[in-house]
């Protein structure tokens, strides 16, 4: 289905003509003609929000051309375009393009292909030929194709609020260099963000030749990778480690969220879950400790989990490492540590006995110190070079914005660029950056949106997107990767190397030939071929960093712990904040992106808006405590809620006489006194979706306290604000839908999620033979298989039955699968307001659970486990919500799949009521025609969506209007897609028999995105297809299976893998709810040690129900 | 029609022997009024002077289903939206509006109908208000789901027509045979209604002087002469109406109550739902009835003709539907346990201390206590209390079913689903609005057509016994 295709220079013919005309008015182009274009189009078309209308067609010039106004509008400058083979290779009309490009993030990138409808990207995937992603991307790379179409961005250049046209900002850009040269740059600064592209660091280089006393410093307000200077500390070297956690059997993570806030951590999920996935019972599967003071998506996924405050990172890396190095200086530094020392040793000791498959990693944000401690303990376990690997980093060589600011407030910069990031908003807050900005004369800021440092900027540049701009970039091994064009800036934005080397006098200012140059230089050879290559493949081979050796060495550290000061000990009265970046909207530059803002939040699931988070512990504390109803028949929930929607107190945070507002959220599984706040909202000069969401956490961030901070106090105002939670509940309630075992329990009872269900004990689903039948035979047999039940079971006669498999064991909850289905199927989105009304719309939602092991107990649980469990649509063999359809209009077809006929849907709301796992989502409004905030006016509001926002919608999946239901599809479009592609091949090979779809074929949207191949999709009919497989395990189970839905979603049983030898080992928690809950006991209660966990006999032997054929 | 007296005459000797005590029957219509002073009353309230109370009312009327006029124009052009449902409770005051109503219209039909075959000749001073209740329940109750569906321009899909797409209706839909259960009802209910009204209307013609009056009552009338042909069809074709409409009084609500049996949902999959519908909405029905009948009864001065005897039967109706609605109740929570469905179980017990604890509550109240009070004759012959129990009755109908439509969906199989439900201004309006739609159409009922069936009661005096005033003894 991928087809890379490059675009070829157009013809002389394709340039000009031919022409074509629909009348002979438009040949003589007469005023009444023109008149009567005008009429024709859209309404409202010439007030177009954001966009001027004039440009916005010039823009749209392809679909012009489709549209048979003639080519003479088509877009396609010969310059920009690459060249080309003989002809437009593989371009069908009608059929999407795929190209190579990457999206930069700080000082990484992720590789993917962007999928192209005549011209426009409208969805990103992860590009396959980089083997360490494997084709996945993650939920920021899926979600940053919308920002392309922000209506929002800056749309112009300008010079103190006025337009400045192209011819004048060159002017503008080349004077800064002129006016410069002499002094040799005095005067002249830059603050950048980070950046991996070799072009940009060619640029740096040449600028500083020519300005050697200009300042080049780099700010980013969230760190995501290890300090250099932990590295240069331990190994005398310009280093960082590269993590090899599919190699890791015993991992240790010290407040390092490695599965999603790292810089690698798409790379570290794939293969996290490598270790991870478990098959057969003699798989082995790995361990994870995770020490943490907030609850991330990797303490999620932890099998033994400690609560500790950032702050006290060090004192449990010391410890650990007392007892694993030789180095008796460790275990006096640890002192101090609250931890049971039984925790420390079991933990230790499982490191200690597996020598080199072990890993202990630190959290970006920890100080070097901890960086240290961890790379002392890889050393002394013989991990270097096999569970981490170190590669040589240049050092940026950059200043810092803490050089920089003294430079300023002394009126030694005259000229200050401020190139991407936003300063304004998020430097820290001693530095005051805004008032710092009024001693510089100009300030010329380049950014993609007019944003709060924008706007103290006397010269605002438009920036293009990523996928409007040529660039060059480096994934987190160093594999260099192109940043293509998708589209020409729909803004007229510039690229940053072009900005530079027009700053810099460069002979050359075009971004591709920029790019070009660094590239081919690099690469070698023969040039054009080499960018050719690398365009094609989206990689350029071998260019990753080099693998060096190094020595770790205790001698050079000493300086780093005769520095380090006493953590805290933290109390209500003086707490620890920790500042984190927003999974979503991540240091705040995403805010406008409605599909992030939209998306919940893995672990607290707020959408719209982030909140001081604070443990349970510390909400009763301060008297926040969610009172319940008089008679608790659930447990109680997390906060009040008011009708449905969290009802959070708002309360006011003072850090070093700093405040902050915002509301909180209690957060269970957090450390007692440490309060999390999420960066990156309550943004001031913003577009419209990112407006008013959220606080800003900025506000108390210093410079010298960047991460976490101690000493912090909060006070609880009477005040209250409403928080769109798209989950109320927490609790599983005892109930049979995820199900958990233990590793060591599985390996004796590998079967255990039949024991546990429902379905246990309700006859077996498929009758006594069904379970051996195909599909299409058991519905032959119909009523013998079950129940003689008198309704007809569609046929299944297609030839091949679809079905999927999610592994529980493997899925991080990193939401990477909602957006990516949001993008593919259009998904809208319906903004707070609707999603606090529980009318979000996404067709893959994400369920976290907590477990707290005990069901009679009310209270919130301070240290729980966390389950998650990705729901959508699992097109039920026996759909219920087919049954109550009075028109039809949810149906079977033949390949099992339940669809959806929208135009025939009337809308009655009966199918999502009898839906049993409630996916089925109802558009009770004009979502896509009316704007958010206006749905309620109905024909009175403003139409809504921007022509801009539509140019993102998937041509091949078909837009909703108000009143039907909608549900996931499977991703239909592209199952016909592959087909009518199978056929086209098969047909042309001579053999119209071959009907059936290889295995792969078909990815859905949520399988192709997902890091963890958590999620399988193919053909269940075919025995060696890779579901059929996943179902043929012995943990494969489908969700509330004992309704007789027969459902082709199911799951891959949850397992742990907790050392028996630690102080908190346990059966699973929501296994112990479960069992409490049906009154059975749970095994191995308590401590592991007095009763042998998981005994075969306490559950019932297992009897395979239900599964796949 | 027989009469009981007659059996007398051939009894057997031995009831002479023993002498039972004669128990006299309550009269039902008081005062030995002549057939005169019936037709007189009766007439009068549709061809006196319009009274000013009447206009008051109307207005009155007129505004509060206005807010159903405009509750619904804001829907259709805006969206369901506009009401306050979500994601997981997608049905809520439509159906439970829907139910509410169409339970109400039970009444009529089981008065007419039933009480009919069973002889039952307290019906006759009732059954046509409560006829009209029916239809103007009916009327109210068909407004929701037809209006509470997203795409109200094709809701046409749902009738059997004949279409080039080849896409037909699903017979396996419950939500299928409300459309026909319902409008099936709704026919033949007003078929009833018509037939039984046809010689009032007659007399109605003949009684009227003014032009426009003789020509609408003539119409309506469809030549009626008494004549004894006239009788003897008119009086087969009501009972086979009576038939026809027994099995519908059950059916109805039965096929209702599928919409939420036949489903999968915790609180809805249940078998007990038939009768327990049915019994509620007979009960639900009799509240309504008394709800109307009383303020008529005290604005005409109709004692004589709705004695206490009726008002009693009608207590007694509620105290027996009420008790077997209790029993249900209890039933599904014994069945909850019984099964052992875990899941099923939650759902009871949730709906009774569950956050949606307190409409429970309202519910057992006002279903199973209130009904209680009717044990006592002295409630029952305090008619202003008997009006209170009566709306009590009423209210707790409505919540009863808003219990289980809600609630069960509120918490179904997956706790991370679960939602709190509340309504939007909007349906409330539109919901208090029907009330007023309802009271528009009885208002013009009372304003333009025979209130009671003239015809009937007179058949029940003393005066139309051929034996009146004779001592069988």
């Amino acid at each position: 289905m991928k087809r890379k295709v490059i675009h070829p220079a157009p013809t002389e013919r394709e340039l000009t003509g031919p022409r074509y005309w629909r009348s002979l008015d438009e040949l003589a182009d007469t005023p009444g003609f023109r008149e009567h274009l005008e009429r024709e189009f859209p309404q409202g078309a010439s007030n177009l929000d954001g966009v001027d209308r004039r440009q916005f067609f010039k823009l749209m010039a392809a679909s012009f051309a489709l549209g048979g106004i003639g080519l003479a509008g088509c877009r396609r400058p010969e310059s920009y375009i690459l060249p080309y083979g003989k002809s437009v290779e593989g371009l069908v009309p009608g059929l999407p393009l795929y190209f190579a490009t990457a999206m930069p993030l700080r000082k990484s990138a992720i590789p993917l292909l962007a999928e192209t409808h005549q011209g426009r990207p409208t969805k990103l995937e992860g590009n396959p030929t980089y083997a360490p992603h494997g084709g996945a991307s993650s939920l920021l790379a899926q979600a940053s194709v919308l920002d392309l179409y922000d209506p929002d961005r800056a749309t112009a250049h300008t010079k103190n609020g006025a337009g400045l046209d192209v011819a004048g900002l060159n002017d503008l850009l080349a004077s800064i260099g002129k006016n410069y040269s002499a002094a040799g740059g005095a005067g002249l600064a830059f603050l950048a963000d980070e950046s991996s592209s070799p072009t940009r660091a060619a640029l740096v280089a040449r600028l500083k030749a020519k300005f050697p006393k200009a300042i080049w410093a780099e700010y980013e307000p969230v760190q995501d990778e290890p300090p250099i200077m932990a590295a240069q500390a331990a190994f005398g070297q310009a280093v960082k480690p590269l993590y090899q956690f599919a190699k890791a059997r015993r991992i240790v993570s010290l407040d390092c969220d490695f599965l999603a806030a790292e810089s690698g951590s798409l790379y570290y999920s794939r293969e996290f879950a490598k270790g991870r996935r478990v098959r057969t019972k003699d798989d082995e599967m790995n361990r994870l400790y995770v020490a943490e003071s907030g609850f991330t998506i990797t303490g999620g996924m932890a099998d033994h989990r400690l609560r500790l405050a950032s702050s006290h990172m060090v004192l449990l890396a010391a410890a650990l490492a007392s007892r694993i190095t030789s180095n008796s200086d460790y275990a006096k530094f640890a002192e101090g540590l609250d931890v049971d020392p039984k925790w420390l040793d079991a933990c230790a000791d499982d490191l200690l006995a597996n020598k080199g498959t072990s890993l202990v990693v630190a959290g970006a944000h920890q100080p070097a110190i901890v960086h240290v401690l961890a790379y002392a303990i890889n050393a002394a376990l013989g991990n270097i070079g096999e569970t981490v690997d170190f590669v040589a980093v240049e050092p940026s060589g950059a200043a810092t914005l803490a050089d920089l600011a003294p430079a300023i407030t002394a009126g030694q910069v005259k000229t200050l660029v401020i190139l991407g990031g936003n300063p304004a908003y998020n430097a820290p807050a001693d530095l005051e950056f805004a008032t710092l900005l009024k001693n510089v004369p100009e300030v010329i800021r380049y950014g993609g949106y007019v944003d709060e440092t924008s706007q103290l900027a006397g010269v605002h540049i438009a920036a293009a997107h990523y996928l409007e701009s040529w660039g060059d970039a480096r994934t987190v091994d160093g594999t260099i990767v192109p940043v293509q064009p998708m589209i020409l800036p729909l803004f007229g934005g510039l690229t940053e190397i072009e900005v530079l080397a027009r700053i810099a006098g460069e002979p050359t200012v075009d971004p591709y030939a920029l790019v070009f140059n660094t590239i081919t230089k690099i690469a070698g050879g023969d040039a054009q071929a080499a960018f050719n290559k690398l365009l094609h493949d989206g990689l350029l081979e071998n260019s990753a960093y080099e693998k060096i050796p190094v020595e770790f060495s205790a001698l050079r550290t000493g300086s780093l712990f005769a520095s380090a000061s006493k953590p805290a000990v933290f109390s209500k009265a003086s707490l620890e904040v920790r500042f984190a970046a927003d999974y979503k909207v991540d240091d705040g530059r995403f805010v406008n992106n409605g599909w992030l803002q939209e998306c919940p939040d893995p672990i607290t699931r707020l959408t719209w808006d982030n909140a001081i988070l604070i443990s349970p512990r510390l909400a009763k504390e301060l008297g926040v405590d969610p009172k319940g109803s008089l008679f608790q028949v659930a447990r109680r929930e997390l906060a009040d809620f008011d009708k449905g929607n969290e009802n959070a107190f708002i309360a006011e945070v003072t850090v070093g006489g700093r405040k902050v507002r915002g509301p909180l959220h209690i957060q269970p599984g957090l450390s007692n006194y440490t309060i999390v706040l999420p960066l990156g909202y309550g943004r001031s000069a913003v577009g419209h979706v990112g407006l008013g969401t959220g606080f800003n956490a900025y506000l108390v961030r210093t410079s010298d306290a960047s991460e976490f901070v101690p000493g912090a106090t909060i006070t609880v105002t009477s005040e209250r604000m409403i928080l769109a939670n798209t989950q109320e509940h927490w609790s599983m309630e005892g109930r049979d839908l995820v199900r958990e075992d233990n590793f060591d329990d599985f390996q004796r009872n590998p079967g255990y999620v039949h024991a546990i269900g429902l379905e246990a004990h309700s006859p077996p689903i498929y009758g006594e033979d069904g379970a051996n039948m195909t599909p299409a035979e058991r519905a032959a047999e119909g009523p013998k298989i079950r129940g003689n039940s008198l309704y007809v079971t569609p046929e299944f006669t297609g030839p091949q039955q679809w079905g999927m498999s999610i592994d529980l064991n493997t899925c991080t909850g990193c939401n990477a699968c909602v957006v990516a289905c949001q993008a593919e199927n259009n998904i809208p989105i319906v903004g707070k307001d609707q999603v606090s009304r529980g009318r979000e719309m996404h067709w893959i939602r994400i369920d976290r659970y907590y477990s707290s092991g005990s069901a009679d107990n009310n209270d919130i649980p301070e240290d729980p486990q966390a389950s998650v469990q990705p729901v959508a649509c699992s097109q039920c063999e026996l759909a219920p919500c087919e049954m109550v359809c009075p028109v039809n209009a949810t149906v079977h077809d033949e390949e099992g799949l339940n669809v959806m006929a929208y135009n025939r849907c009337i809308g009655t709301r009966y199918c999502a009521n009898n839906c049993p796992y409630k996916v089925r989502r109802f558009n009770y409004f004009d979502w896509n025609k009316r704007s958010i905030g206006h749905f309620y006016e109905g024909p009175l509001g403003p139409d809504g969506m921007p022509e801009l926002l539509k140019m993102v919608k998937n041509p091949e999946v078909t837009i909703r209007i108000r009143g039907v239901m909608e549900k996931c599809t499977y991703c239909v479009q592209r199952i016909e897609g592959a087909k009518i592609q199978h056929k086209v091949k098969v047909a042309q090979a001579g053999d119209p028999a071959d009907i059936v779809l290889p295995d792969g074929a078909v990815r859905t949207a949520c399988q192709q995105a997902c890091p963890v191949e958590a999620i399988v999709f193919g053909n269940i009919l075919n025995p060696d297809s890779a579901v059929s497989k996943a179902k043929a395990q012995e943990q494969d189970y489908a969700l509330l299976a004992y309704l007789n839905t027969r459902p082709r979603t199911t799951y891959l049983g949850k397992l742990r893998n907790p050392n028996p030898a630690m102080p908190d080992y346990t059966v699973p928690l929501s296994r112990k709810e479960l069992q409490q809950h049906n009154g059975t006991p749970a095994e191995g209660e308590g401590s592991g040690d007095d009763k042998s966990p998981g005994d075969p006999n306490a559950v019932a032997p297992a009897a395979k129900i239900g599964g796949s054929s | 029609m027989s009469h009981i007296e007659d059996a007398t005459a051939e009894a057997p000797a031995i009831l002479a022997e023993v002498a039972p005590a004669h128990l006299p029957r309550p009269v039902l219509v008081a005062n030995n009024r002549s057939f005169g002073w019936i037709t007189e009353k009766i007439c009068n309230i549709a061809e006196e002077k319009t009274p000013v109370w009447w206009w008051w009312c109307f207005g009155v009327a007129c505004f509060v289903a206005s807010f159903t006029v405009f509750g619904l124009i804001y829907l259709v052009s805006t969206g369901v939206g506009v009401w306050g449902h979500r994601n997981p409770v997608n049905w809520a005051w439509d159906i439970v509006n829907f139910v509410f109503w169409i339970g109400i219209g039970h009444a009529g039909t089981l008065i007419s109908a039933i009480l009919c075959l069973l002889r039952q000749k307290w019906r006759t001073s009732i059954n046509r208000s409560a006829e009209a209740m029916t239809i103007f329940a009916v009327v109210c109750a068909a407004i929701f789901p037809v209006f509470h569906v997203g795409r109200i321009w094709y809701a046409w899909f749902l009738f059997p027509l004949p279409n080039s797409n080849l896409v037909w209706q699903n017979f396996r839909s419950p939500l299928e045979w409300d459309v026909f259960a319902v409008s099936t009802y709704g026919t033949v209910s007003v078929l009833f209604w018509y037939v039984g009204m046809v010689p009032d209307l007659a007399t109605l013609r003949d009684r009227a002087v003014i032009k426009w009056k003789q020509i609408f009552y003539g119409v309506l009338a469809m030549g009626w002469r008494n004549s004894s042909r006239h009788w003897s069809n008119y009086e087969m074709a009501y009972l086979i109406l009576a038939g026809i409409s027994t099995p519908l009084v059950l059916s109805v609500h039965t096929i209702v109550s599928f919409d939420f049996a036949v489903s999968l949902i915790p609180g809805w999959h249940t078998t007990i739902f038939p009768p327990y519908f049915v019994a509620g909405a007979i009960f639900s029905g009799f509240g309504m009835v008394l709800t109307l009948i009383l303020p008529l009864r005290a604005v005409y001065r109709l004692e004589d003709l709705v004695t206490q005897y009726h008002i009693d039967c009608m207590c007694k109706i509620t105290l027996a539907t009420g008790t077997m609605v209790g029993y249900a109740y209890a039933m599904e929570f014994f069945i909850a346990w019984y099964g052992a469905n875990p899941n099923e179980g939650f759902a009871f017990i949730n709906r009774a201390f569950g956050p949606y604890a307190w409409a429970y509550w309202i519910m057992i109240t006002c279903n199973v206590i209130t009904p209680q009070l009717f044990w006592f004759k002295k409630v029952r012959q305090n008619i202003p209390l008997v009006w209170i129990l009566s709306i009590f009755v009423n209210v707790g109908m409505w919540f009863e079913r808003f219990v289980i439509i809600a609630t069960s969906l509120a918490r179904d199989f997956l706790p991370s689903s679960w939602g709190y439900y509340s309504p939007s201004f909007v349906e409330i309006f539109t919901f208090f609005g029907t009330f007023g739609v309802f009271s528009v159409l009885f208002l013009l009922f009372i304003r333009f057509l025979p209130i009671m069936p003239m015809a009937e009661i007179k058949a029940v005096t003393p005066q139309a016994d051929p034996h009146s005033g004779h001592d069988h003894h």
